[in-house]
């Protein structure tokens, strides 16, 4: 399951603490997320949502953080983990010295019309072979301040409780009296046929619901039903068999995080996983990027789930309202403009990265290419049926009025390099997609000969500048800003646009120069020569640009290449098939916030790439 | 009770309370958008369902402002500032009851314990709306202590 530096496959952190990134698997129920280490330890989980609190954070708060462990009591060998097929539900089996122990643990997602808390997370330890002796260890601690709760022993379990915030946690068979401090600690045998059951409730301002083990066990198999037919949905029609499964880990992830109740779709459910481990480039990516909706777009459009990449859509604009015809760089999942980004002072980060940020400096930005992304995904439900209504129209008309009147300005870029505005290529690029959409939906809309007009001159101005300023003659390539030769791997979406032939030898040139200069070993790429933003350190491969390169080369007519790549990508997922942001190109560490919702939107993206060139025969469309 | 006032002045301060949330929904200071939020109720079509939620919302408004002319009935007079406490009372129901209870009934409106097979389009406003907005509280505050004060003035001057 881990590998060394010469093969693929994750690799495990180089020295102690917590487990690696790699070895950390997601559970979720749309509104919150939890990480679950291979040893049983959750060490990641906030309340009552996404970007709320830690509850379980010694992740990346250490061990006064908190943590709900369930597993052997002698630290055992993993025979085997996986989720159940085509559901969320995890199941870890380990071979201990007295038998095998299996758990299997999920957070129940629908809740419907049933007594249930917001959020129910359920773990069921089973024995086989003997019986086993088993640990349980239930520590929370809130927020900053690792603040401990209050716990009350009742007859119907154990209470804890922060004021308003509590948890409850019942089991069956009922724990005897526990040990440690606040007598959460237990140590118990299990024994085969005689499963334990233990169901951890959530009330946020709300009295809490105490659920049975058997009802609550019974809530999380419903739910695996659903997410079978939510599965059985998927539309995997000219894709190759062996990339089916992987294919459905990355959708069902993707719908992991993306937060019911505002259709908001959660970057990843982490802050301050580094990119860098020990060093400063720790991130709270808690917050919903309109990029990664559009991008969610055509991944779920793709494989026919209409309905997620219409709520991404109509999350979008609700979600902007207050700041058009200006598209705001990343929202809270309510569609609020983020708290400022401070750090959690006294946290000491996973493997010693400081700080750990909440909030997210980024979100005062000027980006110009998420208006590309966000007319694109409008483009697309067009082009697959879906009409826009006449608030969406005129929400993306208003986008795209703002491009035509502000590409001319440096901007960000969508690395988010602070104090780095510049004309980035790739943001010019994304500017002349959203006119070129624009049109496109225009044509069948309906707009303004004038305005009209307007759209057409300034996408043929962009063409024109890009052309002559973003592309040097030397390298043969487009490069990363005007009057730069350094390059950039989001200039790889260049062959999925239209602005150029996507066989053409500017195009192929490009992507080789990226992938030659940019290549960091194996499948993997840098994003930006490394370096090069100002920050102290360095970084990882970025993983969502090796998927572009797959779409690039599979757009461009080099199936073959592309799939290679692909097979190459695939067998370095997690033992899980999940990705983070970044991984060390010479051991496969996983690096950066994880799962990563970019990265397995990009896998989807790649994918679907390799069907459709498949069913072009390879060549490159015209 | 006067009847004719009711029917006459309920229509025009319903009215300017809506004038006054569309105006606030236009300068970018809430995204709480009520025809919307009604209309939805009745069709998935926003364009459509604006149109029936500003009917559906002037019928409500009248219905308050029965409420209110039968308060001014009782007290045996009407005034501006009778009116702008009934307004202030009227909105803390409507802020901390009627909109975060809406998503209980409203067939297109997402819970805070939604799931992956909801199908509500609309994200829930939240206790005072506050997901629509910090300033969507004080927006709706004013609306409705206009819509009192409108209702005070006109049935006062009777």
């Amino acid at each position: 399951m881990t590998a060394t530096a010469s093969g693929p496959g994750p690799a495990p952190a180089a020295d102690g603490g917590g487990a690696p990134i790699a070895d950390h698997a997601l559970i979720g129920d749309t509104r919150t997320a939890a990480l679950v280490a291979s040893d049983g330890t959750l060490d990641w989980m906030c309340l009552p949502h996404f970007d709320g609190e830690p509850v379980f954070g010694s992740l990346v708060g250490g061990p006064a953080a908190g943590k709900f462990r369930a597993g052997p009591l002698r630290r055992s060998p993993v025979a085997s983990r996986r989720y159940r097929p085509s559901t969320t539900t995890l199941e870890t089996t380990w071979t201990t010295d007295q038998g095998r122990l299996t758990l299997t643990e999920g957070m129940v997602a629908e809740l419907g019309r049933y007594l249930l808390p917001e959020t129910l997370v359920v773990r069921r330890l089973a024995a086989a072979d003997g019986p086993v002796d088993v640990e349980v260890d239930l520590a929370p601690r809130l927020g900053e301040s690792n603040r401990p709760p209050v716990v009350r022993h009742r007859r119907e379990g154990v209470v804890l409780a922060w004021g308003s915030l509590a948890l409850a946690l019942r089991s069956d068979p009922v724990l005897p009296p526990g040990s440690g401090d606040a007598a959460t600690s237990w140590r118990v045998r299990v024994e085969p046929g005689r499963p334990l059951t233990l169901v951890l409730s959530t009330a946020d301002r709300q009295p809490l619901v105490h659920v049975d083990p058997e009802r609550a066990w019974e809530a999380l198999r419903d739910d695996e039903e659903r997410w079978r037919r939510w599965c059985g949905h998927i539309d995997t029609a000219g894709i190759e068999p062996r990339y089916r499964a992987p294919l459905e880990r990355s959708l069902l992830t993707l719908r992991l995080l993306t937060y019911s109740p505002s259709g908001a779709p959660v970057a990843a459910p982490t802050t301050s996983l580094p990119e860098d481990p020990g060093g400063v480039r720790n991130w709270d990516y808690r917050f919903a990027w309109p990029r990664d909706a559009s991008i969610g777009i055509g991944a779920f459009l793709g494989v026919g789930h209409v309905d997620e990449a219409r709520h991404f859509l109509a999350w979008l604009l609700h979600a902007s309202r207050l700041a058009r015809p200006r598209l705001p760089v990343l929202l809270t999942l309510h569609g609020r403009y983020p708290r400022p980004e401070r750090e959690l002072r006294g946290w000491p980060g996973y493997r010693s990265s400081r700080p750990v940020r909440t909030g997210n400096g980024a979100a005062d930005q000027h980006q110009l290419d998420g208006y590309g992304w966000v007319v694109d995904a409008a483009w697309l439900l067009t082009r697959a049926g879906v009409r826009l209504d006449g608030e969406t129209w005129r929400a993306v008309r208003g986008f795209v009025d703002e491009v035509a009147r502000r590409w001319r300005e440096p901007d960000a870029g969508i690395w988010e390099v602070r104090d780095d505005a510049a004309h980035h290529v790739h943001s010019k690029l994304m500017a002349w997609l959203a006119l070129d959409r624009g049109l496109r939906i225009a044509r069948r809309r309906g707009v303004p000969e004038r305005r009209r007009r307007g759209w057409v001159a300034e996408r043929e101005a962009i063409a024109a500048e890009v052309r002559t300023r973003g592309f040097d003659a030397g390298l043969g390539a487009y490069v990363r800003s005007y009057g730069s030769t350094e390059l950039d791997a989001a200039v790889l979406v260049l062959p999925l646009l239209g602005l150029e032939p996507p066989g053409s030898p500017r195009t192929r040139a490009t992507i080789d120069a990226i992938r030659s200069r940019l290549g960091a070993g194996g499948p993997f790429l840098y994003r930006y020569p490394p370096g090069s933003d100002g920050l102290p350190g360095g970084e990882g491969a970025f993983l969502p640009c090796s998927f572009w390169l797959v779409q690039a080369l599979a757009a461009s007519g080099r199936r073959p290449e592309a799939a290679e790549l692909f097979d190459e990508l695939l067998a370095w997922a997690g033992p899980l098939g999940l990705y983070p942001e970044e991984a060390d190109p010479s051991s496969g560490e996983f690096l950066g916030n994880h799962p990563q919702a970019l990265t397995h939107a990009a896998m989807v993206q790649a994918t679907l790439a390799l069907r459709d060139s498949n069913r072009l025969g390879g060549s490159p469309p015209s | 009770m006067d009847w004719a006032g009711w029917a006459v002045f309920g229509l025009i301060a319903t009215a300017a309370l809506t004038a006054v949330m569309i105006g606030a929904q236009l300068a970018g200071l809430t995204r709480l958008d009520l025809p919307l939020l009604l209309g939805t109720i009745f069709t998935a079509d926003p364009d459509r369902a604006r149109v029936a939620g500003f009917f559906a919302h002037l019928v409500v408004g009248q219905g308050f402002a029965l409420g209110y002319a039968a308060a001014f009935a009782l007290w045996g007079r009407a005034t501006w500032w009778l009116g702008v406490a009934l307004g202030a009372v009227h909105v803390s129901v409507v802020l901390g009851a009627v909109v975060p209870l809406l998503a209980g009934v409203h067939p297109r409106l997402a819970s805070d314990r939604a799931g992956p097979a909801s199908r509500a389009t609309l994200e829930p406003p939240g206790l005072f709306g506050l997901n629509y907005g910090v300033q969507t509280p004080v927006v709706a505050v004013v609306a409705h202590l206009v819509y009192g004060l409108a209702l005070g003035l006109a049935l006062g001057a009777r």
